[in-house]
């Protein structure tokens, strides 16, 4: 029982963790129509500039929290303006192209500023150590990195239900151009979203950064589990990008401590047989 | 999904861009200068193996070159990244030796890499001296007359590991290791050994194999902890080490009475990157430590290196560097550069290297060398990275198996 909960809470904050990068991914392509590989590289600025700010500038953690986030969305911003704008309404192809030179880029900017070593945070005071309350021994820090990420989760759905602005990024996703014939802005909403997207991509390294080691090549890593998550759950659908990584999660939790010798090809098994039983994902709505 | 049409596309793409730049260097200078070629992983998550294996050969270019070069020539490097795959790295080898010309290739990082590359590399007819690869396989079954290793191996590794693990007098023992021939391999060597030399252990059945760049070790470590073992022997390595390290102290793995062994676990960079919170008392194996060599050459190297570099020098740096001199002695012996000559000069040849005197065993190609294992000790402020005491140097004689048993036939 106390190992199943266990892999049960592993689970959810693995999951959690992915939904943050993975959603942020969905809606990015729901938006630009990019299916943005460069989303792993900004998960690993979040993270490398947590470093610096923490472990070498000597801030606190919070401002850190805040701050690297932000930073990564406004080189994001840049991006989009000079790089990405020239792409959109092209075929696929060509984005995955410039947003996988892009990841390239960055990993080489990360070993060229931060060298190639592997690098920690310390998690801030009080969110150290580990937690016996209920029965066995949990890391403080994981609970952190859950409540976090349904934060985020909450503060996106009241967005995109309860605000004009998520209405508007909602209304350019299905229609580009009925939006910007009713009078919406829409060159402004795309780099609104794809700033969104960069933002939840390095909070979730800010996050990542005190319990995970920090090296070039981080990124490259979760883009793969993000794309499986999207995959999973359906491209465009937010609850899907929640069911995807919640199941991706569960895979490696469960997995990993019931059926260690399968853990390298179970999350590849749980998106072929998606695949093959629902090509359209989980909760993806099926088109063409 | 797991593999893109695009990377590969890039890759060839970048590949093809390269080949063309590589094209472009002067030639004319080539009959002078004595050409290396160096294969390491120079990007992505190990990328930090390939950099300290890049400073070990420069310093040792720079020291040889200062001192009147080989046969009078001075030496060049050319590195390559082999990004831990088999097909970029016979790729790389082919260009360097073809388009770069190369005298001589050092390198190898990953084991799958080693397998794959060490049966082509006769046909290039040129030396290949392994700094870092310890798949027993390139020195055994898949052995040929061109590849030499410098570096220690694994069985080598696990033979130390296994007489560590008798000392410590206990009985249970488990394993977690990343899920591919590395981690099993590890394993199964150290069974191996260990119930030779101990023959009422426990070998568990209950072990962790998490993939190679798993990002949480939690479920494992947990399984692991219910499982409750005595002692634990741990293969991962470098970023998959430091996420292990950390998580499990949340965990109170390190309270839990075990002794653990880390088969790699005395890398500089994973030191470097832990820090204070480097557990103490567990036990940690290395190619190279260092701090524990206590003879001129290793003195004069790890001064150089700490004054260059600012960081102690890793296994990997002290392999490229040793390497670098093999070579440079088996050059000397041949009067040529000819890579055949070369070849046989370096079969039983005998090197003064920083961890000691090492002999490349002419029957397998092997270098008879130990591995380096000590317990974490206290922090030093000096070097940033907590220290080894007790630290043991196994000598190659003490660790090596038989030629016959390696399955090599020469």
């Amino acid at each position: 029982m106390e190992s199943f909960l266990a892999a049960l809470l592993n689970g959810l904050e693995i999951g959690l963790l992915l939904f943050v990068i993975a959603v942020g991914l969905n809606i990015i392509f729901g938006v630009l129509g990019v299916i943005n590989f460069a989303h792993g590289g900004l998960y690993m600025l979040g993270a490398y500039l947590t470093y610096t700010l923490v472990s070498r500038g000597g801030l606190p953690f919070w401002p850190a929290l805040l701050l690297a986030p932000l930073a990564v969305a406004i080189l994001a911003i840049v991006l989009e303006r000079l790089v990405l704008r020239h792409v959109y309404g092209r075929h696929v192809t060509d984005s995955l192209l410039l947003t996988f030179a892009l990841l390239l880029i960055i990993d080489d900017a990360v070993r060229m500023i931060w060298g190639s070593g592997i690098q920690v945070v310390t998690p801030p005071p009080g969110l150290r150590g580990a937690t016996s309350a209920l029965g066995f021994s949990y890391p403080v820090y994981s609970f952190f990195v859950m409540g976090v990420a349904i934060a985020v989760m909450a503060a996106l759905w009241l967005f995109f239900t309860r605000t004009r602005a998520g209405r508007v990024i909602r209304a350019a996703a299905i229609d580009r151009d009925m939006a910007q014939t009713i009078g919406i802005n829409v060159p402004l909403v795309i780099t609104g979203v794809f700033a969104l997207g960069a933002w939840m991509a390095a909070l979730a390294g800010v996050v990542a950064a005190p319990m995970r080691a920090i090296n070039p090549g981080m990124g490259d890593r979760i883009i793969i589990d993000s794309f499986i998550v999207v995959v999973i759950g359906g491209l465009g659908s937010f609850p899907g990008t929640l069911a995807g990584a919640l199941v991706l999660g569960m895979i490696y939790a469960f997995g990993g401590r019931f059926l260690p010798e399968l853990n390298l090809v179970l999350p590849y098994i749980g998106m072929a047989l998606v695949l093959l039983l629902r090509p359209q994902g989980l909760m993806g709505r099926r088109t063409g | 999904m797991a593999k893109f049409p695009v990377r590969s596309l890039a890759t060839a793409a970048v590949v093809a861009l390269a080949t063309t730049v590589g094209m472009l260097a002067p030639q004319a200078m080539a009959q002078q200068q004595i050409r290396v070629g160096g294969i390491y992983i120079m990007s992505g998550t190990a990328a930090a193996y390939g950099q300290f294996a890049k400073q070990g050969l420069e310093l040792a270019a720079e020291e040889i070159n200062k001192s009147g070069g080989i046969l009078g020539r001075q030496v060049t490097i050319a590195m390559e990244d082999s990004q831990g795959k088999v097909d970029v790295a016979i790729q790389a080898a082919r260009k360097l030796v073809f388009q770069g010309r190369a005298d001589v290739l050092i390198g190898l990082d990953s084991s799958g890499v080693a397998n794959g590359l060490v049966p082509t590399v006769p046909e290039l007819r040129k030396p290949l001296i392994i700094t870092h690869a310890a798949t027993p396989d390139v020195t055994g079954k898949l052995c040929n007359a061109y590849t030499f290793r410098i570096s220690v191996n694994v069985n080598q590794n696990m033979m130390a590991a296994a007489k560590v693990a008798q000392e410590t007098g206990k009985k249970r023992w488990t394993t977690i290791g990343p899920d591919y021939a590395f981690g099993h391999q590890s394993w199964e060597y150290f069974q191996e050994y260990l119930k030779r030399l101990e023959p009422d252990v426990e070998l568990m059945n209950q072990v962790a194999f998490p993939r190679f760049g798993a990002e949480d070790f939690t479920p494992f470590i947990n399984s692991i902890m219910q499982a409750k073992p005595e002692g634990i022997l741990i293969s991962l390595w470098g970023g998959d080490l430091v996420n292990f390290i950390r998580q499990a102290r949340n965990l109170g793995f390190f309270d839990q009475g075990y002794e653990i062994l880390f088969t790699v676990g005395a890398a500089t960079e994973v030191l470097a990157a832990m820090g204070e919170e480097m557990p103490e008392g567990v036990w940690v194996g290395t190619r190279y430590w260092f701090g524990s060599h206590d003879n001129e050459i290793n003195r004069n190297f790890v001064k150089a290196y700490m004054e260059r570099y600012k960081n102690p020098p890793s296994y990997n740096a002290e392999g490229a560097y040793a390497a670098l001199y093999l070579y440079k002695q088996a050059v000397e012996k041949a009067g040529t550069t000819d890579g055949e000559a070369v070849a046989k000069a370096l079969a039983g040849m005998t090197l003064e290297a920083p961890n000691g005197r090492i002999t490349i065993r002419a029957g397998d190609h092997q270098a008879l060398v130990g591995p380096t294992w000590g317990r974490v000790a206290q922090y030093s402020p000096e070097y940033g990275i907590r220290m080894l005491d007790p630290v043991r140097n196994f000598s190659g004689e003490e660790v090596t198996p038989s030629v016959e048993e390696t399955g090599c036939k020469l």
